[in-house]
């Protein structure tokens, strides 16, 4: 039995293949990948290398938002003053519209097909589209094409005899083991295979591969990239956002950290007068709330007594 | 200090670039390590106990060498450094392995 089972395995190991499978199949399908990937990266930056000038008010527009987020971000760094008087200006400003690029255009929507800019923005991404899909069918066909129908390559891990029919795609042979794979698999394994070695090739924010744009357009059929922001929004989101950031001082307890720091005071004694206000404060609510539910009890009892 | 003022001692800029030499790092390895199992020949689940064991080795060398023993230094979570890419490498090792393993063992 055993010498039966030992037999049946070395009939599915000896599977010889022709070395001229690999020299002109598995290699040169993983270089022209390779190959592609940079092709495509090239091309992105072709295509989107001239119309990246931005006018200086439309930077401005988004850098003002920076700015306030930072502010509300870093803004326990300064002292009460600064940040009130930059909270004041920046909010200020953001309900004016004081920083956007067209002022007068402040409450009408934006159109996307009149703004040329607008315009350029949805051709680059129909272009960026067009630079992934088209290589991505290309390639895959090409593989169907030319190399379907025999076995290419054997896996070293083993899989599920689900996997068989879309790995053994073009060779119909039931009985083989399921690890000899054909070059659509390599196909596959090379599409997520080279995406760190496209980090290692072109650095990390390269264009190569297609997986990552695609993922990016399934987002984008949920928001579409090609229409403009409407700025005045943000600003006034911004400017909510501003408002509602409350501020502590770094420096304002600094003589006790310092103090403790340096060993001439204990840890845990701050007696921060903040907190002794809400403490207080709390105490009082406390007390209020016991009070007027002590009240709405004696009304339910004086009730209860009434029905009694 | 509050949690909240030390997150924001972090310049995000500086975090971005660290975790891109993370990320080189873990490329190369995992395309390195992938090509050692192809060549040793490693089948099955022993492949990916290897990447287990050298991708925790890499790890530690990060650790060690690149952060100095203090990740917090470097990360929000000093806990990234263990973790980040690990799966990401794992495809480009299962890449080069499968080529190695194939080009070594199946074609003679």
């Amino acid at each position: 039995m055993s010498h039966q089972v030992l037999s049946t395995l070395a009939e599915s190991q000896s599977l010889y293949l022709d070395p001229a499978i690999r020299d002109w199949v598995l290699i040169p399908i993983m270089i022209v990948m390779v190959l592609v990937g940079v092709f495509r990266d090239q091309i992105t930056v072709l295509l989107s290398g001239g119309t990246k000038k931005a006018t200086l008010k439309a930077i401005r527009e988004s850098k003002v938002l920076m700015r306030g987020a930072a502010l509300r971000s870093y803004g326990n760094h300064i002292p009460p003053l600064s940040f009130l008087n930059r909270k004041n200006y920046l909010t200020n400003a953001y309900k004016k519209g004081d920083y956007l690029k067209n002022p007068a255009s402040m409450n009408q929507t934006v159109n996307p097909m009149t703004d040329p800019q607008g315009m350029e923005m949805m051709m680059e991404g129909m272009k960026k589209n067009i630079a992934m899909i088209i290589p991505q069918t290309i390639i895959m066909g090409w593989i169907n094409f030319f190399f379907s129908g025999f076995v290419l390559i054997k896996l070293p891990f083993p899989l599920t005899l689900r996997f068989k029919s879309m790995l053994q795609r073009g060779v119909e042979t039931p009985d083989m083991d399921v690890t000899w794979v054909s070059s659509l698999s390599w196909y596959f394994l090379n599409l997520f295979g080279l995406r760190s070695i496209f980090t290692l090739l072109l650095g990390e924010d390269n264009a190569a591969d297609g997986m990552r744009e695609m993922t990016a357009m399934s987002q984008m059929t949920a928001s579409p990239t090609g229409q403009p922001q409407d700025f005045h929004k943000l600003h006034l989101a911004e400017s909510e956002n501003l408002e509602l950031t409350p501020h502590s001082w770094e420096l304002n307890d600094i003589e006790h950290r310092l103090l403790t720091r340096y060993g001439k005071r204990e840890q845990q004694k701050i007696i921060d007068s903040t907190e002794n206000v809400i403490e207080s404060n709390e105490k009082n609510a406390i007390e209020a709330a016991s009070a007027s539910s002590y009240s709405e009890h004696k009304g339910k009892s004086r009730r209860k007594s009434g029905k009694h | 200090m509050t949690t909240q003022n030390q997150a924001s001692l972090y310049v995000s800029e500086k975090i971005v670039q660290n975790v891109k030499t993370i990320t080189f790092i873990r490329s190369s390895m995992s395309a390195i390590t992938g090509s050692a199992a192809g060549i040793l020949g490693l089948t099955g689940y022993y492949g990916f106990i290897f990447y287990g064991i050298t991708s925790l080795f890499t790890s530690f060398l990060i650790w060690a060498a690149k952060a100095q023993a203090k990740p917090s230094l470097y990360f929000r979570n000093g806990l990234d450094v263990w973790t980040e890419g690990i799966f990401g490498g794992l495809f480009s090792y299962v890449l080069f392995w499968t080529l190695l393993y194939g080009i070594v063992h199946v074609y003679d």
